[in-house]
């Protein structure tokens, strides 16, 4: 099962679009489960629910074998985490999808990274849909405790106490 | 805790700031805490220690509400009256960080992994005032003076 989650404030429908008119020409070994959100676009080709809760969101994640998501941070280090390979969409202002294009900067430099696939129109979708399986994402070497050892030396190094 | 032990003040908003600023929480062990963050939901997640402020999300699209975020970061200082501020953003972060400037304490600021080719408009503002400030991207860390890459949390 491949998991298509949009998130649930703002709708995407062009990533729900994408996918499902990428299924009136190719198929794929995988079924597509998705959760929509507020998106109002009715696929075609696969089941779609409004919003799951946090245990039967948790539930699909896990048992898929692959993502399609937007490039929100929460969703990137879902994946990561999971070890899940992702196929991220952008978010673009252009759309009226988010109020700025950060998600696109972030989502190449994942990419580039070899952490996630990137997608930005509906032909690329097509294009990467297909490779999703095979991709195997490079873990992420975070080092949050070094950020955390730098403040606290800062944070002593002030403390009169 | 003794009497001149110092209060940290942390303000991140709901979702992906506050969720980078909680991968560093080690940095402010031993030391008495206070949040500001922006919806009530996240309140179970900042635990037990110190007291946690909700003033609401705001952006530059609402001023009204930016006003009204900015008046409440305003009195929950003037209160809590924190030594030191540490925030990943955004909005209320920011404020919350000037305003914790302006009443003498040492702000410490991360700025969000999503910004990779520039800082966040609430960084930039923010970067005059920051006693530390850090990037998750070196790239940053090379273009902006007094900006520290150490890492990323995330």
């Amino acid at each position: 099962m491949i998991f298509l989650t949009v998130g649930t404030q703002f709708p995407f429908d062009r990533l729900v679009r994408a996918v499902d008119d990428f299924f009136d020409a190719y198929e794929l070994d995988d079924e597509v489960f998705a959760q929509i959100g507020s998106s109002t676009y009715t696929p075609r080709h696969f089941e779609a629910v409004g919003v799951l809760d946090k245990e039967a969101f948790d539930r699909r994640f896990r048992q898929a074998n692959a993502i399609i998501g937007h490039a929100g941070m929460g969703t990137i280090t879902l994946a990561l985490d999971c070890g899940k390979p992702l196929l991220a969409m952008p978010r673009r202002k252009k759309y009226g999808e988010v109020v700025n294009d950060h998600q696109v900067a972030l989502a190449d430099e994942f990419e580039a990274l070899g952490h996630i696939l990137v997608a930005h129109s509906a032909s690329e979708l097509a294009a990467k849909l297909t490779r999703l399986k095979v991709f195997t994402p490079q873990p992420r070497a975070a080092s949050p405790d070094a950020v955390a050892d730098r403040i606290s030396w800062f944070v002593r190094s002030i403390d009169p106490g | 805790m003794n009497q001149t032990s110092m209060k940290i003040c942390l303000a991140g908003s709901a979702g992906g700031h506050l969720s980078q600023l909680l991968k560093i929480a080690s940095a402010w062990s031993g030391y008495e805490v206070c949040w500001i963050t922006t919806t009530e939901v996240v309140r179970a997640s900042l635990g037990e220690q110190g007291n946690v402020h909700v003033v609401g999300e705001c952006n530059r699209q609402h001023p009204v509400r930016v006003l009204r975020v900015f008046l409440r970061c305003l009195r929950i200082l003037r209160r809590e009256r924190p030594d030191v501020v540490i925030s990943t953003g955004a909005a209320p972060g920011c404020m919350a960080a000037i305003l914790g400037h302006l009443a003498g304490a040492k702000v410490i600021w991360l700025d969000s992994i999503t910004n990779v080719n520039r800082l966040s408009l609430s960084g930039r503002l923010v970067r005059p005032f920051a006693d530390l400030f850090l990037v998750q991207w070196p790239a940053l860390a090379r273009k902006y003076r007094g900006v520290e890459y150490v890492g990323a949390v995330i």
